[in-house]
């Protein structure tokens, strides 16, 4: 296995973000001819592409939205492109998620690896990174670290609050994007110059509203969002700062609607972009994590971190998880209490188990158990005879696909991968 | 009182109203018949009240006079608009919860009740699945009458349902008067003119039933961050874009 495919691994997250540090010999990589028309472009230049090739991005999601974004950054030559993506490839993913082929949906290979993979074709002189992990407030900071910006591929609002407080708490600016049926929403997020995304739509409970996975979603809706996106990224990231748009956009597509907005500045009561509002935000190298209000992970403790829809922990409240079977296990015994989130839409609920899976011993299990199973070396699916579809992740995750039940989920989990 | 019974013949319907006439007028309590003109002509009732797939409002005017209540059920604010423009006196506004009054009907949500009281300017009755035990929803939705079938006539003790009822609204009614005179306000949202009594962003959202959703809040060409909303008055001629937060991706 190359270094690569150990980052891929999930759990293990990633290389250090040192290349964004200095500009040393980096210059020597910018390939002229391959950028020749990006260079001719004025606002970007000999120097912009040098800023571009010393520049590391993390793109948060690797669906819709976060292919796009990933394949503008490579052919722009980011230097360092680091995807992050819990998901893997399915059918219904090829109508929209540019990067993905039918191979890719018939081996279930995670979107961020499948993603990397056509990357590095694209553009072999980028450092292009997979992470196959659940981007949540644990797993965030290192991905995060050397980051200069963070672009939106998610698909859910929990995980962009979360990382609308990280970015602020760094100094970095977040590029939102949304997209629902024939309409997107896009908006610069940008430390010290806008407030954050908290104190813009707030924290209701309310779910997720419209989803691609409810009302559907059209392609061209998109890439629309994603060019407005990528767009203002290679404004940051080539030293264009001031050029970065700092209003929010709406559009349909269908039918055609465009509206824009000012966005406001930081509220200083706020501890995200208050805190936020100094004068070289986003010019310093990343501080330290921890400023923001959600943003220090407690060691050896595993906190609640909602990822996305009804977020709900269970082993709480003096209930029993596993029984005797359970405890025996010391893997299983160190580790917290099992989390469980519906993903909003998808007849999904992703469990948490809290410590990690060998998937080898687990195909035997499960295979002896007669489950119908398919593998490849980042994760395991089993169609189990009640129906459902567990696809297993080394990082100790298991997507269950067939139900929004959580507790039915955590049940199917106890059943046939904690005992 | 509305007398509203789908199943009786016109026969025995006649003879109910008349009945109903006699004890509604010894208590003085406005009687309002269901779908049918002609019955409320004969026996002398207060007005009429029609569906949606009943006779036209114009229609039911010139056989009532001008003087005769006529009320119309509506499910959505384009109804409810129409009404209000071909003179109706007042409106229903549901269902808003499922009711078995109405089986198989989805329910309008409060959410209409919250739009009809942003704009309609006539009266308007809540209706629909509405108990003692969610009738504060519906109050808070912006509602200031309700109608109830089930809770009272299915109920053991009619007279204490809608003493409770009435209990609701009074208390509601008082919270509207302390809070002063409302002062209404020419606004446009989403490209619509609307006539409001919000003073504030945060009313105006509330009033739509959409303060706890994940929402972006244009006002006059520049996002409202949330903090702002309470602080906002309303003023005349604002224009305002009320959009829901897309999360796709």
């Amino acid at each position: 296995m190359s270094d690569d495919r150990r980052s891929e691994s999930g759990w293990a997250v990633g290389r250090d973000g040192g290349r964004t540090d200095g500009d040393g010999g980096l210059t020597s990589r910018v390939d002229s001819d391959r950028y020749s028309r990006q260079i001719r472009f004025a606002a970007i230049g000999e120097e912009g592409q040098a800023k571009l090739a010393s520049a590391c991005v993390l793109i948060v999601g690797t669906g819709a939205l976060g292919a796009s974004l990933a394949q503008h950054m490579v052919r722009a030559g980011v230097g360092t492109v680091r995807l992050a993506d819990r998901d893997f490839v399915e059918f219904s993913n090829l109508q929209r998620q540019s990067l993905f082929d039918e191979e890719d949906a018939a081996q279930s290979l995670p979107k961020a690896v499948a993603a990397a993979d056509k990357l590095r074709r694209i553009n072999s002189g980028v450092a292009v990174e997979a992470h196959v992990v659940d981007v949540n407030e644990r797993s965030l900071p290192p991905l995060a670290d050397g980051a200069s910006l963070v672009l939106d591929g998610t698909d859910n609002a929990a995980t962009r609050l979360l990382l609308s407080d990280a970015c602020f708490a760094r100094g970095i600016p977040l590029l939102y994007g949304g997209v629902a049926g024939s309409q997107g929403m896009s908006a610069p997020l940008v430390p010290g110059r806008t407030a954050c995304l908290r104190c813009l739509i707030g924290e209701g409970d309310d779910g997720e509203g419209e989803t691609c996975d409810t009302i559907g979603v059209i392609s061209p809706a998109v890439d629309f969002v994603a060019a407005l996106q990528a767009a203002e990224a290679l404004k940051w990231l080539t030293g264009n700062r001031d050029a970065v748009r700092t209003t929010w956009l709406t559009a349909d597509l269908w039918p055609f609607r465009l509206r824009e907005s000012a966005l406001p500045e930081g509220n200083p009561a706020c501890p995200h972009c208050g805190g936020a509002a100094r004068p070289d935000a986003g010019r310093l190298p990343a501080g330290g994590y921890g400023r923001g209000r959600d943003s220090k992970p407690v060691p050896g403790r595993r906190t609640a971190a909602p990822v996305a829809g009804t977020a709900v922990r269970f082993g709480e409240a003096g209930e029993e998880i596993g029984g005797p079977a359970r405890r025996a296990a010391s893997a299983v015994q160190d580790a917290g209490p099992i989390e469980a989130a519906s993903l909003c839409g998808r007849d999904t609920v992703q469990v948490t188990l809290g410590f990690p899976l060998k998937l080898d011993e687990w195909r035997e299990t499960l295979a002896a158990r007669g489950c119908r199973l398919t593998a490849n070396p980042y994760l395991l699916r089993a169609e189990l005879p009640e129906g459902e579809k567990l696809a297993l992740f080394p990082d100790g995750r298991i997507l269950v696909q067939g139900t929004t039940d959580t507790g039915r989920a955590v049940a199917l989990c106890r059943e046939y991968v904690v005992r | 009182m509305q007398l509203r019974d789908k199943n009786a013949s016109k026969a025995g319907l006649l003879e109910k109203a008349k009945q109903l006439r006699e004890l509604t007028a010894r208590y003085g309590v406005p009687l309002i018949i269901n779908d049918h003109p002609d019955i409320a002509i004969a026996v002398g009732a207060d007005g009429v009240h029609l569906g949606q797939d009943d006779m036209p409002l114009g229609e039911a005017r010139r056989l009532l006079g001008p003087e005769r209540i006529i009320g119309i059920s509506t499910h959505n604010i384009g109804q409810a608009r129409l009404a209000q423009a071909e003179g109706a006196d007042y409106i229903g506004v549901g269902p808003v919860f499922p009711t078995g009054t109405k089986p198989g009907r989805t329910p309008v949500t409060l959410s209409y009740v919250s739009e009809a009281a942003a704009e309609i300017r006539i009266p308007f009755v809540a209706i629909g699945g509405i108990t003692p035990d969610n009738v504060d929803s519906v109050l808070e939705a912006g509602a200031r009458r309700i109608c109830a079938v089930s809770a009272i006539v299915g109920n053991a003790d009619p007279a204490g349902v809608c003493r409770r009822l009435l209990e609701r609204i009074s208390r509601y009614e008082a919270a509207r008067e302390s809070s002063g005179p409302a002062k209404s306000c020419e606004v446009t949202v989403n490209g619509r003119s609307v006539l409001t009594d919000a003073g504030t962003v945060a009313e105006l959202v509330a009033q739509y039933g959409l303060l706890d959703r994940k929402l972006v809040v244009e006002w006059n060409g520049a996002v409202l961050a949330r903090h702002e909303w309470e602080k906002t008055p309303l003023e005349n001629g604002a224009v305002i874009e009320l959009v829901h937060f897309v999360g796709g991706g």
